[in-house]
């Protein structure tokens, strides 16, 4: 019943693809091999050393504080012991104290926090309280007032007192984790089936949590060494029993220090900080694998400036094609409706064969592929597709908000603005980029609640836009701008000061919104605006958005896999499958007559409100592996109509009806392909 | 309000089982220290102080609840007895001497190097990939060094062989405490390489812990969305990631501080600061249990304000805990 840990990452499917899933590669990972190599380099030491070296470490002799020689490889104490023979028997008390106070601290922060965690009520309350207690107590003092108690006791003392002061931390760790997992599916079906408490502890969730278990272990260990050396340094072991701890206490009640003898306490702390680094460094490996994002990416993003800025060149020779539409919304500004620009306008956004790699795994996946899009001025234009379709990818390019490993591999993307100026999207410096954002493009996310800054009010987030791109605004008049948005998406605008988690999830909605429009941009990209929400508010905010759309004019970039919603909301729609444009139409075609098999199989999964009653067929299988695509179509192997030749042909976006601007990338409608002519007569799958 | 009481009480609780502990453990241990601690003082103790020591360390012939009664009566009124290691002098005047010291000291350097360790930790964890990286195993090995350690390297090299800093003590000898000029840059001149040891060695886990929140704070939509906002870089960086990312920082500041404390009072002893941290090292060595255990208590109720105000600090900066 081991859950692995990239099931969600999995199921996410390649929108983010890259976390390895074999936990050999991390303990593979250099850090870790390291961490391994220090750990048993010392711990063959502690084991064998005192069986290599016959001498006694305590041995008093009259070479006193020897430096460095090759009698003495580290030299001498004051009392004319070998230091490295006390180091290698020191090793043996270090590790045995670290390792032994490591497994019994770790076996009581278990007992305490899977028990803890599991039960439920005043008993789970009671432990917890009992591990927070001895959590935040100072350790030390209390291990120093228990260790003078039992003085000179010892190797055995010293782990009890270890054991007692430093289970808590282990215990609250494993708790949560215990907490976690207790409310999973596979548990409450053990429960189901009647497994005992204990039962269901041991096999169910214990296993679970073996890599916490490992981490608070290795944790356990390192703060072990740390603390026998400390109370060895304080003279509160045996200070006869050779320990790295007892070596540095010695160092330091003769004095080492001021006598220079670097050579007798410099050893034995870098022989603990080695095994803590050691010890470390096998644990970032495990957070990493627990943790993949914590994981370093490795390269950082270095755009193709030259191309991109020969792009942008070649743009500013040439003149625009058609100037925007200047009209009463010359002046637009907050509340002043200005006429809407419909779907006559001229282009606003022209993406031309656009290409995303994510570049992390042995392949490069290609999640955006040699997509072109034109939008209006005052269109909305509906981006529809399963999830790993590529589509937030998109949103996330035309923005310009990728972070490795993905990147825009070639193509163009140029903005043209209101006054008919163009930009080249891609060529942006940093500079002209902040510029850029925000006025001209804004980005609304799927769920509020993680887009908005959790720690501000709503008012500072909208503000902080007005801030940055209005310098000269004052005060008072961003207050005012501030409040007005807020009205505009019917939000009262006394909510200024409320924090994201004092909103509903409309509100919330709705708030982004009025945020995206802080700045009356030109276009507005919404990924997913409504998918978290129930139905009902999903109108609500849907109208809002048309409303607001018809008065101020901007255009939309709509992604959703919602078609039914788009074929309500959009002008003009694309379908996306596996990172490519499959169909391009507009709505009312796209409604009418959908072409690709997958659009009428998408158009088939969703039940409308208004359109007549038919019977519901989805599409068949699952998306696509977009590490591993098929050759030729990629939705062939989903196909229902698929040709033979469809597994070796990749079919390119085509105009099968001339006049009609319906575009599809398929070899139903591909001339040198029909054998198939129903697929140009019938309407698809809605009879 | 309501999440503040519930704090207050939690950290009542704790100072309650911090006494209690103090009340059971040397009842617990094996031998009497009591009768031991009477023995040592070989008739020198009068029988006031006789009568102090058996509240506070088990008294023959008394149950245990009048014994727990009478024991808490002497720690509201700070009655911890003589000293035995700076006899005669009582107990509590001993503390009071040397906790200035220490609060200052401890104080400031504990705040310095979580300032400092969250910032680099800040900036670190922004960038990654960067040279910047490289600084995660140099203070993963920094953080791993004991702090007495540290403090013995930095007395050979910046006292004893460069000649910086004086090696020992905590203001110039002859010098009259109070608010003279004299004394205090005294105090800042022998107080600068103790201060040193702490912050390096204490940074190190800050760092760390801030590199690892930033980065899974820097996938979160809202630094996306604030990037998208085209706000300037260091706003992005502070105010959405930064100020989200040290939240565990300050929430954690509890089980750090301990450590960081624990570490700090052995650094005191290398460099015999006239803090607590001496003080507990001779109460050690002379097992002074009357010391110890207020020194225990003292440092106990120091931490639990110290935390109490982090956690006003995180109600403060973190407006989900402010609801009911």
């Amino acid at each position: 019943m081991l859950i692995t840990p990239d099931v969600e990452a999995m199921a996410a499917g390649p929108e983010e693809p890259g976390p390895g899933r074999s936990w050999l590669r991390g303990i593979l990972a250099p850090k870790v091999l390291t961490g391994l190599v220090i750990v048993g380099v010392f711990t063959a030491m502690a084991v064998f050393g005192p069986m290599l070296d016959h001498a006694d470490p305590g041995a008093i002799t009259s070479a006193r504080l020897q430096p460095p020689s090759l009698h003495h490889l580290l030299g001498t104490t004051q009392q004319g012991q070998d230091v490295l023979t006390q180091l290698i028997y020191g090793a043996r008390v270090s590790m045995e104290v670290g390792f032994a106070a490591g497994i019994l601290t770790t076996l009581w922060s278990l007992l305490v926090g899977l028990t803890g965690g599991y039960l439920s009520g005043a008993s789970s309350e009671l432990l917890s309280m009992f591990a927070n207690v001895f959590l935040v107590l100072p350790g030390l003092p209390l291990v120093v007032i228990m260790a003078a108690y039992l003085p000179h006791s010892g190797s055995a003392g010293i782990i009890i007192v270890i054991t007692v002061t430093g289970w808590a931390w282990g215990a609250r760790v494993l708790r949560a984790q215990t907490l976690s997992l207790r409310r999973r599916d596979f548990v409450e079906a053990a429960r189901a089936t009647g497994q005992g408490p204990v039962k269901i502890m041991l096999y169910d969730i214990l296993p679970n949590e073996v890599a916490i278990i490992t981490v608070t272990f290795l944790g356990s260990v390192v703060s072990a060494i740390l603390t026998e050396a400390s109370i060895a340094f304080l003279g509160l072991s045996d200070v006869t029993q050779w320990s790295w701890g007892t070596m540095l206490y010695w160092a330091q009640v003769s004095g080492a220090e001021l006598a220079r003898a670097w050579w007798w306490f410099v050893p034995p702390g870098l022989c603990i900080a080695l095994v803590g680094t050691g010890l470390a460094f096998i644990n970032f490996g495990i957070d990493d694998v627990i943790n993949p994002r914590l994981r370093s990416a490795g390269s950082t993003p270095r755009r193709r400036r030259s191309r991109a800025l020969a792009g942008s060149l070649a743009r500013l020779a040439r003149p625009p094609v058609r100037r925007a539409a200047k009209g009463p919304e010359a002046a637009r500004g907050p509340g002043i409706a200005g006429g809407p620009g419909g779907t006559a306008g001229g282009t606003v956004l022209e993406l031309k064969n656009l290409r995303v790699e994510y570049r992390g795994g042995a392949a490069p996946v290609r999640a955006v592929n040699d997509v072109s899009l034109t939008l209006r001025r005052g269109e909305i234009l509906g981006i529809a597709g399963e999830s790993g379709s590529g589509k937030s990818t998109l949103a996330r390019a035309v923005t310009r908000l990728l972070r490795p490993p993905a990147q825009i591999v070639s193509g163009e993307m140029t903005y043209t603005a209101r006054d008919g100026r163009q930009i080249d999207i891609a060529g942006l410096s940093d500079r002209e980029l902040r510029q850029f954002r925000w006025e001209e493009v804004s980005i609304v996310f799927q769920s509020a609640m993680n887009a908005l800054n959790p720690v501000l009010t709503l008012g500072t987030q909208i503000d902080d836009v007005l801030r940055a791109h209005r310098p000269g605004m004052r005060k008072v008049q961003r207050a005012a701008r501030v409040r007005d948005l807020l009205h505009m998406v019917g939000i009262s605008p006394d909510r200024a000061g409320a924090y994201p988690h004092e909103l509903s999830g409309g509100m919330r909605q709705r708030a982004m919104i009025a945020m995206g429009l802080a700045l009356d941009p030109e276009i507005v990209v919404m990924d997913e605006p409504t998918t978290a929400l129930d139905v009902v508010i999903q109108r609500q905010v849907i109208e809002t958005i048309s409303g607001l759309k018809d008065t101020l004019g901007f255009s939309v970039i709509f992604i959703t896999h919602d078609l039914s919603l788009l074929i309500e909301l959009c002008d003009t729609i694309a379908i996306m499958y596996a990172g490519r444009i499959v169909e391009l139409a507009t709505a009312g075609q796209l409604y009418q007559r959908p072409l690709h098999p997958y659009s009428q199989g998408l158009l088939g999964s969703f039940p409308t409100l208004t359109g007549p009653r038919r019977t519901l067929s989805g599409v068949p299988g699952y998306p696509p592996d977009m590490r591993r695509l098929p050759a030729g179509c990629s939705f062939q192997p989903r196909c229902p109509r698929a040709l033979a030749a469809c597994a070796g042909t990749p079919p390119q976006l085509i105009r099968p009806q001339i006049p009609d601007p319906a575009s599809v990338a398929c070899l139903l409608y591909d001339t040198d392909y029909q054998d198939h002519p129903e697929g140009l007569t019938t309407g698809g799958g809605r009879a | 309000m309501r999440v503040m009481l519930r704090r207050l009480s939690f950290y009542a609780v704790t100072a309650w089982a911090a006494i209690t502990l103090n009340f059971i453990l040397p009842r617990l241990m094996p031998g009497n220290p009591a009768q031991d601690l009477i023995n040592r003082s070989a008739g020198k103790l009068s029988p006031a102080a006789i009568k102090a020591i058996q509240v506070l360390f088990g008294q023959p012939h008394t149950s245990l609840i009048s014994q727990y009664l009478t024991y808490w009566r002497n720690v509201v009124t700070f009655n911890f007895g003589v000293s035995y290691s700076f006899y005669p002098t009582p107990v509590i005047q001993v503390i009071r001497q040397s906790i200035f010291w220490t609060v200052v000291l401890i104080g400031l350097c504990t705040i310095i190097g979580f300032v400092l360790g969250t910032l680099l930790g800040m900036f670190v964890g922004w960038r990654r990939g960067s040279w910047r990286d490289a600084l995660v195993p140099v203070t993963t090995f920094l953080s791993s060094l004991p702090y007495f350690w540290f403090a013995l390297i930095a007395i050979l090299v910046f006292a004893v062989s460069l000649r910086w800093f004086p090696s020992s003590g905590g203001y110039g000898i002859g010098l009259q405490i109070g608010l003279n000029w004299p004394f205090i840059s005294s105090a800042i001149y022998y107080g600068t390489l103790p201060a040193l040891t702490i912050v390096i060695a204490s940074v190190g886990g800050w760092l760390l812990g801030m590199r690892n929140m930033m980065i899974t704070t820097l996938n979160e939509d809202y630094v996306l969305l604030a990037e998208a906002k085209g706000l300037s870089r260091l706003r992005v960086m502070f105010t959405y990631a930064g100020r989200n990312a040290v939240l565990p920082s300050v929430a954690g500041f509890a089980m750090s501080l301990g450590f960081v404390v624990g570490g700090a009072i052995v650094t005191e002893i290398v460099f015999n600061y006239p803090g607590i941290g001496t003080v507990l090292f001779q109460a050690a060595e002379g097992q002074d249990y009357p010391l110890l255990e207020a020194i225990f208590l003292t440092i106990t109720m120091a931490v639990l304000i110290a935390n109490l105000l982090a956690d006003l600090a995180y109600i403060a900066l973190d407006p989900r805990t402010r609801e009911s």
